[in-house]
């Protein structure tokens, strides 16, 4: 059962994952874990989570330049980037990482994200 | 003068120069140097030699230079910092130089980043600079750069160094170039110029400097040769500056080639006029060929006359030319050794004249002494004619006085010697006082002529005698008995000195002496004269002529010893003169043995056999020419050196007999090889080998066929013929030719090969081998042959068995053919357009043990009969004859298969032979073989491994190798004979000892088609060529029995008589 | 300050396919504040590495670990205590680290997971710069401060050369000519006319053509 990683900041997942899955928007197996700010986030938790069989791993953070702390979003995708370089360096699809940004409270990027994502993971088990 | 180089001396000269460009090759392709130096060469007085441009690896510069450098171009090698460090490159610095490189162009070079090699470590030990400055130091003091000494040869260069007006920054561009100069560049070859204005500026500040007074700048330029180019070069070369007026020009020019050249032409000629500009440097990059038109154009090609461009190292042409030198010298070295030896031989062959005239110098003396002497016998004579006149006259007074009286005394009387103690008494009657007295006076006369000739007494008692006779005639009393009346021994005519025989004076004399003694002794003249005239020949050297001549005068007259001991002189002196002649030669340098000096390597005991041998040779040569004395000589120098040689003895025995050999016909002068056989054999067939020359003088035409085959019978038969040889009679066909073909059988080896090798073991002279031929069965019934089989090489019997003799097939074609020459279809004129008939005729007349039909008309280049017709043919013959045939297709390999299937179609069983199969129809006709199991002729052109391969692939099909010949193809005697030869000779040799069974086929050898394409065999009969008929039979039946021994096993010919020849040798050797 | 760069993971990878338990060592010198191998440099590098042995299967032990220096004795000799037990230890030091742990700590296994690159300043956030070769025989009181030997490509004395255009070097765009810069650096000094001057050939002993260097000060050794 392939896992799909989603970390989200305090304000871009503010309705309850469960609710999510329960209505069919998101694939069940979508593991989501809210940060305070994508701000926070270090490169080794996007590698680990593949290591710990994430098929795939996305981050949403606020839109650029509307980040409740600023610049935490900027530097979440600046870390997915350089998350993206060493699944490419071990050979993997860099797009099994990405970074969205969705405006405070909206949950449709949140659930197109996690949708794009599952397609991709499906796609990369097809791949293998 | 740093370094003498040719651009120093013209730019020193001060006439504007003109340097070029050479790239050297990104291979080692030396002539691609070479081509580029020629190119330039005359045109520019130094050419550039790049040193791995843009640091893309090429040849070397120095290689590359000197190879210029042998092309009489000198060379500017570049140097850059790039690739070496301080070490290498003064080391190459040293060896450029001491191989002839004058120039050296210091560059730090383009980075390596540019180059083919971008992962290489740049090297950059030193700048350019400094680089000018390390050579500097070695050249002017004599140090390494790190201060050592240099012992010996310095580097010699006239340095230069490269600068760019258009790189940045551009004012300290001048001053940069003044510090190359301060380090040590003599001359200055500047970046591409288009931009005159800026380049006219830099001039200037050059010469705010002086720089341009310390160093000669040449002015770089280059043809664009397309827009392209020059577009690329202003986008992409950094600091070369490509004016948009260039680029109009480029563009606007219908011939850009064309344009490009006139466009440098034009700078070269603004750049002249700038003040401190000492020349150009003209670099057309990969347009060498643009060189010589530029430097035309621009008035410049008149270059000074090159100094000092001596390549060290040379090229090609001229080591071939010192290869050449050297060959002089050694010809000339051997001419003068020659000389030396000519000298000696002409001093020694002086020697020989000098002796010679000394000897002729003693013969001419003593021929004066013998002349000197007859002169002074004449004057006696003429005195004794004086005084016999005086006496005469004494006596007529004396008979004048008897008439006038006794009292008058002659006036005479007083002169008259008085009468000799010997004095006879006056016969007859008493004579008067006055008659004695005159007697007395006649007396002493003599005595005085007697004392004045140095007569002996018995001439002179002769002279006497025939006076007082005279006298007493005179007075009429006859002294009785009268002597005969003597002559006068001086007036004796000598015998004519022998002119050019250096004989001993004495011997000459000698019998003389004795011949005029024995004068007196009454002797038959005709002996007299015999001996004379073999004395003569005897002194005269003509020792066989004296033999005769005493002979002669024994045989009238034996006792005569004169003759006898002449006789005796002679024969010695004969063989004094032959043994000598003989000798004379060899014993001039003989060895104490009398034998030439032996060589030291030869073991004497040999060379003592190898002289034996070779006098006996002589012997017998001489025998043979009926030359028994030199014979006798020979042999006995033999036996001299081997006292039991048999044959010497023999030969020693036969020459004294005067035996010589009986060669009739036989020309002097044959080779001894001959005459010994001829010795060996015995007399009777030497006497027929000679008839049967006589028989046939190569000019005589044959035209009595009988006269002609019973020669040729001769030719086949050894003396010792069989009794009663079966003969092969075949009916000669009526009218002219050959007419009966019939051929002896060749007499077999008489005693056993083991027995002629006698002790030699077995095993020296036999090697079994280790495979076998196939064998393969042709046709069916009783008349099946089989062909092959062999465990040994052809006709090698005693190393093991041939069972199945080669056979002949006698060739039929299916139509009448078109070329072949008379001489040939006579035989078959009866049939020649019915091959059923033919071949028939074959079988029956000519006894043919097979048939091969060649189906020439099906050729679809000839009459390309259809297959269908052609097997209507062949089923005829095949219904007429019942020996075994083979079809022989064309050619064609199609069409072969198309016919050939057709016929197998129509034939069914009768096992047939099908061929030839190659490598294009193989398939298809090996499978029609095999279904029928008929044999088939596997044809590949004269190639071991392609024989091979078709035999492999026959077989992967699952044609058994004891089904298949092997057609090698076939060259004619004279065309390309030895090839087919040497082929088939390596396939039997690989079948037989390298058990390549891949290859033991038997071979099937169609020669006839080719012997009979040949021209001889269609030449008419002339002289020089001789009998057409005769020539063509002898030409196939050659090339037949040539491929009989390289292992041809079926014979496919045409003419009945060179089978018959050709079956008879077979029957022969085996 | 040193630079370095970490090596890429497939030849990391390569180097550690066959360890159970590896140290990935950083450290806080030079290579840290350059972001090649300090703390986080180490914890994404563990990371990666974990990751991608698990792909291929394998399962690894990783223990993180930063020094305040590994070019140091005092820092290092540790590890043969406490290293030895490890079956690689994965060094994000310079080279000098890896060679000093290499130097002494016999039974420790010391791998690079940096290449070191060149003696550079940090120009800004991210990019850095060679200033200096290191050869040990400095002209930089002839060149205004500017090191032809460290920045000219073909490290020429007496520059600058033909390929010297827009104050670019032709060996890239990117990359300034430095003598252009030294002549405008000494012209800016009125020092211009020292560029006459011919700086003569070099000794390149001092920059490790004579043999690997080292440097003693008597008033500090033990």
């Amino acid at each position: 059962m392939s896992r799909i990683k989603a970390i989200c900041c305090n304000y871009t997942l503010s309705v309850e994952p469960d609710a999510l899955k329960s209505a069919g928007l998101v694939p069940e197996d979508v593991e989501f874990e809210r940060l305070p700010c994508t701000g926070r986030l270090e490169v080794p938790e996007l590698l680990d989570a593949f290591t710990q069989g994430a098929a795939a791993v996305f981050v949403v953070g606020c839109e650029l330049d509307k980040c409740h702390n600023l610049s935490g979003s900027r530097r979440a995708s600046k870390r997915v980037a350089q998350a993206k370089k060493i699944l490419e360096e071990l050979d993997m699809d860099p797009g099994l990482v990405e970074m969205f940004f969705a405006g405070r409270g909206e949950t449709e990027p949140v659930v197109e994200a996690a949708r794009l994502m599952a397609a991709r993971a499906a796609r990369a088990k097809k791949a293998q | 003068m740093k370094a003498g180089s040719n651009l120093e001396n013209v730019l020193r000269s001060g006439a504007f120069a003109v340097t070029g460009e050479l790239g050297p090759p990104k291979s080692g392709d030396l002539e691609l140097v070479r081509k580029k130096a020629r190119i330039l060469k005359g045109f520019v007085d130094a050419v550039n030699i790049t040193d791995c441009q843009t640091a893309i690896v090429r040849m070397s510069s120095l290689t590359a230079g000197l190879a210029a450098l042998a092309e009489g171009v000198e060379p500017v090698m570049q140097m850059t910092c790039r690739d070496r460090n301080r070490i290498g490159m003064q080391a190459d610095i040293l060896g450029a130089s001491a191989l002839g490189v004058k120039n050296l162009l210091c560059l730090t070079g383009d980075h390596q980043k540019f180059g083919n090699h971008p992962q290489s470590k740049g090297v950059f030990d030193m700048d350019s600079i400094q680089l000018l400055q390390m050579v500097k130091g070695m050249r002017d003091e004599k140090k390494f750069q790190c201060g050592e000494e240099i012992k010996g040869n310095e580097p010699s260069l006239f340095l230069g160094c490269a600068a760019n007006p258009f790189a940045d920054p551009f004012e300290f561009r001048p001053v940069r170039l003044a510090k190359k100069v301060a380090a040590g560049a003599d001359f200055v070859q500047t970046q591409i110029i288009y931009n005159l204005e800026k380049f006219a500026k830099f001039m200037e500040m050059v010469r705010d400097l002086g720089v341009h007074e310390k160093c000669f700048i040449l002015a770089g330029v280059t043809p664009p040769k397309s827009l392209g180019m020059a577009r690329y070069m202003k986008k992409f070369v950094p600091g070369l500056d490509v004016t948009d007026e260039v680029l109009a020009r480029l563009s606007d020019a219908k011939d850009q080639r064309e344009e490009g050249i006139n466009i440098c032409v034009d700078i070269i000629r603004q750049v002249q006029d700038i003040p401190g500009v000492a020349g150009v440097h003209v670099m057309a990059i990969e347009w060498e060929e643009a060189v010589p038109e530029i430097v035309k154009r621009a008035g410049l090609s008149d270059r000074p006359e090159p100094k000092g461009i001596e390549p060290v190292l040379s090229s090609s042409s001229s080591i071939e030319k010192a290869v050449e030198d050297a060959r002089k010298e050694v010809r000339i070295e051997f001419e003068e050794e020659l000389e030396r030896a000519r000298t000696e031989a002409q001093a020694s062959r002086e020697l020989v004249i000098k002796e010679k005239e000394k000897v002729a110098s003693e013969i001419s003396d003593l021929k004066k002494q013998i002349e000197e002497a007859r002169t002074m016998a004449s004057h006696k004579e003429a005195e004794v004619r004086k005084l016999t006149e005086e006496i005469q006259k004494a006596k007529k007074e004396l008979e004048a006085s008897q008439a006038a009286g006794p009292a008058q005394a002659p006036p005479v009387a007083a002169a008259s010697p008085p009468p000799g103690p010997g004095a006879p008494p006056p016969p007859g009657g008493p004579l008067t006082d006055r008659e004695q007295k005159v007697l007395e006076s006649l007396n002493l006369g003599l005595q005085a002529l007697k004392s004045v000739l140095g007569l002996d007494d018995s001439q002179f008692e002769a002279l006497r005698r025939f006076l007082e006779a005279e006298f007493m005639l005179q007075l009429g009393q006859i002294p009785a008995p009268a002597p005969p009346p003597p002559r006068p021994p001086v007036t004796e005519p000598a015998p004519p000195v022998p002119e050019a025989e250096p004989a001993p004076a004495e011997e000459a004399k000698a019998p003389r002496v004795e011949e005029a003694a024995e004068e007196k002794t009454a002797r038959n003249k005709e002996v007299v004269n015999l001996v004379a005239k073999g004395n003569l020949a005897l002194h005269s050297g003509d020792y066989n002529g004296a033999i005769e001549a005493f002979e002669k005068a024994l045989s009238i007259d034996s006792t005569d010893e004169k003759a006898r001991a002449g006789l005796a002189d002679a024969k010695a002196a004969l063989q004094k003169a032959l043994s000598a002649v003989k000798e004379a030669p060899e014993e001039a340098a003989a060895a104490p043995e009398g034998l030439p000096p032996r060589p030291e390597e030869i073991d004497e005991q040999w060379w003592k056999e190898k002289w034996v041998i070779r006098y006996t040779a002589m012997g017998n040569v001489a025998l043979m020419k009926g030359d028994y004395d030199q014979a006798v000589s020979a042999f006995e120098k033999a036996l001299a050196l081997d006292a039991s040689n048999e044959k010497a003895k023999a030969g020693l025995e036969r020459a004294k007999n005067r035996q010589g050999i009986f060669i009739p016909e036989v020309k002097a002068g044959q080779a001894p090889a001959a005459v010994k056989e001829a010795e060996a054999a015995p007399k009777p067939e030497a006497e027929e080998a000679a008839e049967e020359k006589k028989e046939a003088p190569p000019e005589k035409p044959v035209e009595e066929p009988e006269a002609k085959a019973e020669k040729e019978v001769k030719k086949e038969e050894k003396p010792q013929a069989k009794p009663a040889a079966p003969k092969i009679e075949i009916s000669a066909p009526a009218g002219e030719g050959v007419g009966e073909i019939a051929v002896s059988p060749l007499s077999k080896e008489e005693p056993p090969l083991s027995e002629r090798a006698g002790d030699i073991p077995e095993d020296v002279y036999k090697e079994a081998c280790s495979g076998a031929i196939q064998s393969v069965t042709l046709g069916d019934g009783e008349k099946a042959i089989s062909v092959g089989g062999e465990t040994a090489l052809p006709f090698y019997n005693f190393e093991g068995d041939m069972p199945n003799p080669p056979r002949v097939a006698f060739e039929v074609l299916d139509s009448e053919p078109e070329e072949w020459p008379d001489v040939l279809t006579k035989y078959f004129a009866d049939c020649l357009g019915d091959p059923a008939a033919w071949a028939k005729k074959c079988v029956e007349e000519y006894n043919a043990k097979s048939i091969c039909l060649s189906l020439i008309s099906t050729d679809p280049n000839g009459a390309d009969v259809a297959p269908a017709d052609a097997a209507a043919v062949a089923q005829k013959v095949v219904e007429a004859v019942d020996v075994p045939i083979i079809f022989w297709g064309c050619g064609n390999a199609e069409k072969d298969t198309e016919t050939l299937r057709e016929i197998t179609g129509r034939i069914g069983e009768k096992k047939v032979c099908l061929g030839p199969l190659t490598d294009a129809n193989y398939r298809t006709l090996g499978a029609t073989a095999m279904a029928f199991q008929y044999p088939v002729v596997a044809s590949t052109p004269i190639d071991v491994n392609l024989a091979k391969q078709l035999n492999i692939l026959l077989e992967n099909l699952g044609v058994h190798l004891d089904h298949i010949l092997m057609d090698p193809s076939i060259g004619a005697v004279g065309y390309g004979l030895e090839y087919t030869y040497s082929v088939m000779e390596r396939i039997r040799l690989a079948a037989l000892t390298q058990q390549d069974d891949k290859l033991s086929c038997p071979f099937i050898v169609n020669l006839g088609r080719e012997v009979w394409k040949a021209k001889e065999t269609r030449l008419p009969t002339d002289g020089m060529l001789g009998d057409q008929e005769r020539r063509g039979v002898l030409m196939e039946a050659i090339t037949a029995s040539a491929l009989l021994l390289a292992g041809g096993e079926l014979m496919v010919m045409r003419h009945p008589k060179s089978a018959a020849l050709t079956e008879a040798l077979v029957e022969g050797l085996l | 300050m040193i630079i370095a760069e970490r090596k890429k993971l497939g030849e990391l990878l390569e180097m550690v396919k066959g360890c159970r338990r590896l140290l990935v060592l950083g450290c806080r010198g030079c290579v840290a504040v350059c972001s090649a191998g300090g703390d986080k440099e180490v914890s994404v590098l563990a990371s990666a590495i974990r990751l991608g042995l698990s792909r291929q299967g394998k399962e690894i032990e990783i223990e993180e670990r930063t020094l305040v220096r590994q070019c140091d004795p005092e820092y290092i000799d540790p590890l043969n205590e406490d290293a030895s037990d490890f079956d690689a230890v994965l060094s994000m030091a310079c080279g000098v680290g890896v060679n000093f742990i290499a130097d002494r700590c016999g039974k420790v296994n010391v791998l690079p997971a940096l290449d070191t690159t060149f003696y550079g300043a940090n120009l800004s956030s991210g990019e850095w710069k060679e200033m200096c070769a290191g050869c040990g025989a400095c002209v930089l009181h002839l060149t205004g401060g500017l090191c032809p030997v460290a920045r000219c490509a073909k490290s020429l004395s007496n520059g600058p050369c033909g390929g010297s255009q827009n104050g670019r070097c032709e060996i890239h765009p990117d990359v300034s000519c430095i003598w252009q810069q030294i002549y405008d650096k000494l012209s800016g000094l009125n020092r211009s006319d020292e560029m006459k001057n011919i700086m003569p050939m070099r000794d390149w002993t001092s920059a490790g053509h004579g043999g690997p260097r080292r440097r003693i000060r008597e008033d500090l050794l033990p």
